[in-house]
């Protein structure tokens, strides 16, 4: 069978979606010699994308102008492109704030040095190319990273969850964090396939993975206000992957 | 005639940065490094957060160095508040932090840096080329990962980590698999520091970095109160600012920091010249390459790491061991009572000093945040370095000139995403 040709590339993220890949390290050398890396900065010394590519896999969100060009040179080289994490699918953490003005944001951290940078809100992948397939997460897990490398190997995508975290919490027999700890815990609204991981250490879900298919967003605000968080609290809390939360939502 | 070569984006380094060199004839003019990855704003994102989601949304920071961020974050969440954390969630960290600094090493030198070694372009070629050592140190890298996922709960950006405590702490069996899986890989490290030895650069000794890191306290030698520069001067983290001075590059979004008017260097090579507490074999390590280390130059940062490596594996054992002993049990985290205050902290990272420090508000709301990285730090060493190199390599080939520049900066490992959020002036 003939190697598929990917690409892999990082916009405004953290890296941390690229090192899923690397931390593979069962798995890396197969990888490597299974398909042809056609561009790949972070490990490898090739600076243009020439194309064609079979599949061009994504991390971050696209926030200045060069992040676009790259976006726009993958999608028109590519057949496939995948959204690799939360920041290239949701916005992730670095849209956060993206109700507030940018400059000023910009003004808090840089000072007059500001007005220079080139820079507007960071954006899921969708709002600029059409995406073939993603991956949430912050950072992905490595088994669904791999679940897809092993599926193009087979000319297709896998399937995965559809249901929230708060389903494989309870099939792990955590204590519930919302009900019986209090906690400002995202479990109902946000996309499985962590196995829960958070919880079952004893720590609330923060929402890494974005909203779950039709979330009932309005009924976890409702159970959160009457278990007394401020509403400020709740959407700051909410919105740290995702800043588009429809609060009225019920699924 | 004027002529530009610009090296864009520069490869197998974390992060968006560019090297451009101007000529006037053949003569090297200039040499700009610009790190230009897209700014996030992290303080001005944590600005009106609790102080409990400060380290959940810091550690986004970068990925390469998740947990040394949320470690520095909690430490500087702590002084601010006057909260005292276990001896377990003490050693918990600890650990992780190990963790840490194997698996970037080990990233940085076995896929980032070795490719180099070897002479090839990446890791396919490295798959094809030395296979066998390709999985073999891959297998260090994986120690890194599995105390990082097993203490933290994921490997990562760590979910266990929180201020005043933890989460649920390892079960046996989980310390058992980790000291197996370190035991395994010790002998691993010795051989890629024999490795990284014999790969020593050679030509035109580069300037002697003016070396800093953070004073070494007890046995853990990545945690201290105070900043060291060598010569006996010792300034408390706490008055950071009177050692570093910021100011904004002319180009990148990155800012860059002058010790004394000086460029300074941090990271595992200024650790090791400035008498980091050092376990048996990685002491043994340095005491045979101390001739290489001493005073060196930035090239023999890599080997520095890779003596690193042993270090971190040896102690991480050491500590696994301690906590078998304990045998502790889960504890509740300190209660928090949120005040107006302010805190900093620093901690090697694996690339070196970096400092958190916050300001809270009597409700605990986060009212300012200054994080300065190492990459930061060494910026400006990074260009006066680069600077040398093209000079002395005037007539070489693009190419040729490319890959040095390059190396050159993959010695520096840096972090560009980490590098690009610092603070207000």
């Amino acid at each position: 069978m003939k190697k598929p040709i990917i690409a892999i590339a990082g916009l405004t993220a953290c890296s941390g979606c690229q090192l899923t890949l690397l931390n593979c390290e069962e798995e890396l050398p197969e990888i490597a010699q299974r398909f042809i890396i056609d561009y790949f900065p972070l490990g490898l010394t090739e600076r243009l994308i020439t194309g064609p590519i079979d599949v061009a896999i994504v991390e971050g969100a696209v926030s200045t102008p060069s992040d676009l060009e790259i976006l726009m040179k993958l999608r028109n080289s590519c057949r496939c492109l995948v959204a690799l994490g939360t920041c290239a699918l949701w916005g992730g953490i670095a849209a956060m704030k993206n109700q507030e003005s940018r400059k000023d944001l910009a003004g808090t951290v840089y000072g007059s040095a500001a007005d220079e940078l080139k820079t507007f809100n960071p954006q899921p992948l969708h709002r600029f190319v059409k995406i073939d397939f993603a991956i949430t997460g912050c950072p992905p897990e490595k088994g669904e990273l791999l679940a897809t490398l092993a599926a193009l190997l087979r000319g297709t995508f896998p399937v995965f969850p559809r249901y929230p975290v708060c389903s494989e919490c309870r099939s792990r027999e955590n204590l519930c964090l919302l009900i019986e700890r209090n906690e400002m815990c995202l479990g109902p609204l946000i996309q499985a396939g962590c196995n829960a991981r958070c919880p079952a250490v004893g720590i609330r879900c923060e929402g890494c993975r974005g909203p779950v298919t039709e979330a009932n967003v309005a009924a976890e605000m409702e159970l959160f206000l009457k278990k007394g968080f401020p509403r400020d609290e709740i959407v700051s809390r909410m919105q740290r992957f995702y800043p588009e939360w429809n609060y009225e939502q019920r699924s | 005639m004027n002529s530009v070569l610009e090296i864009s984006p520069l490869t197998r380094v974390e992060g968006h940065g560019c090297i451009n060199v101007l000529f006037a004839g053949t003569k090297v003019e200039k040499v700009s490094l610009s790190l230009y990855e897209s700014p996030r704003f992290f303080e001005a994102l944590l600005k009106g957060k609790s102080y409990s989601e400060v380290p959940e949304i810091i550690c986004r920071i970068c990925s390469l160095c998740s947990t040394v961020h949320r470690i520095c974050s909690l430490l500087a969440i702590e002084k601010a508040l006057d909260l005292r954390v276990s001896e377990q969630a003490r050693l918990y960290r600890e650990l992780i932090l190990y963790g840490g600094h194997i698996q970037s090493h080990a990233l940085h030198l076995f896929c980032l840096v070795l490719p180099d070694c070897f002479d090839v372009a990446g890791l396919s070629g490295l798959a094809d080329k030395a296979p066998q050592e390709l999985k073999r140190w891959l297998q260090i890298k994986a120690a890194g990962n599995l105390i990082q996922e097993t203490v933290g709960g994921r490997t990562i950006h760590p979910v266990t980590l929180i201020p005043g405590g933890m989460g649920k702490p390892v079960n046996r069996e989980g310390l058992l698999k980790l000291k197996e899986s370190l035991q395994r890989v010790l002998p691993e490290t010795r051989q890629a520091y024999e490795l990284f030895r014999s790969f020593l650069p050679n030509g035109d000794k580069l300037a002697t970095p003016r070396y800093v890191s953070v004073r070494p306290e007890g046995a853990a030698p990545f945690l201290g109160d105070s900043l060291t520069m060598g010569n006996g001067e010792t300034i408390p983290v706490d008055s950071y600012k009177n050692l570093l001075r910021e100011q904004m590059a002319g180009t990148g979004n990155a800012k860059t920091i002058l010790v004394k008017d000086e460029p300074a260097t941090v990271g595992a090579l200024a650790r090791l010249n400035l008498g980091m507490p050092l376990t048996p074999m990685a002491a043994t390590a340095f005491e045979e390459s101390r001739m290489l280390l001493t005073n060196a130059d930035i090239r023999a940062n890599n080997l520095a790491q890779a003596v690193e490596l042993i270090l971190a594996v040896e102690r991480s054992l050491e500590i696994v061991d301690i906590l078998l002993k304990a045998d502790f049990t889960r504890e509740e985290p300190a209660g928090i009572v949120p005040k107006k205050s302010r805190g900093s902290a620093a901690v090697e990272a694996p690339r070196g000093v970096l400092i958190h420090s916050y300001s809270f508000d009597g409700r605990g709301i986060c009212r300012g945040a200054d994080i300065v990285t190492p990459t930061v730090i060494n910026q400006a060493a990074m260009e006066r370095d680069l600077l040398a190199l093209a000079t002395h390599m005037e007539g070489a080939d693009d190419e040729e000139l490319t890959d040095a520049l390059e190396r050159l900066v993959r010695a520096y490992d840096p972090c560009i995403s980490c590098a690009v959020h610092v603070l207000r002036i």
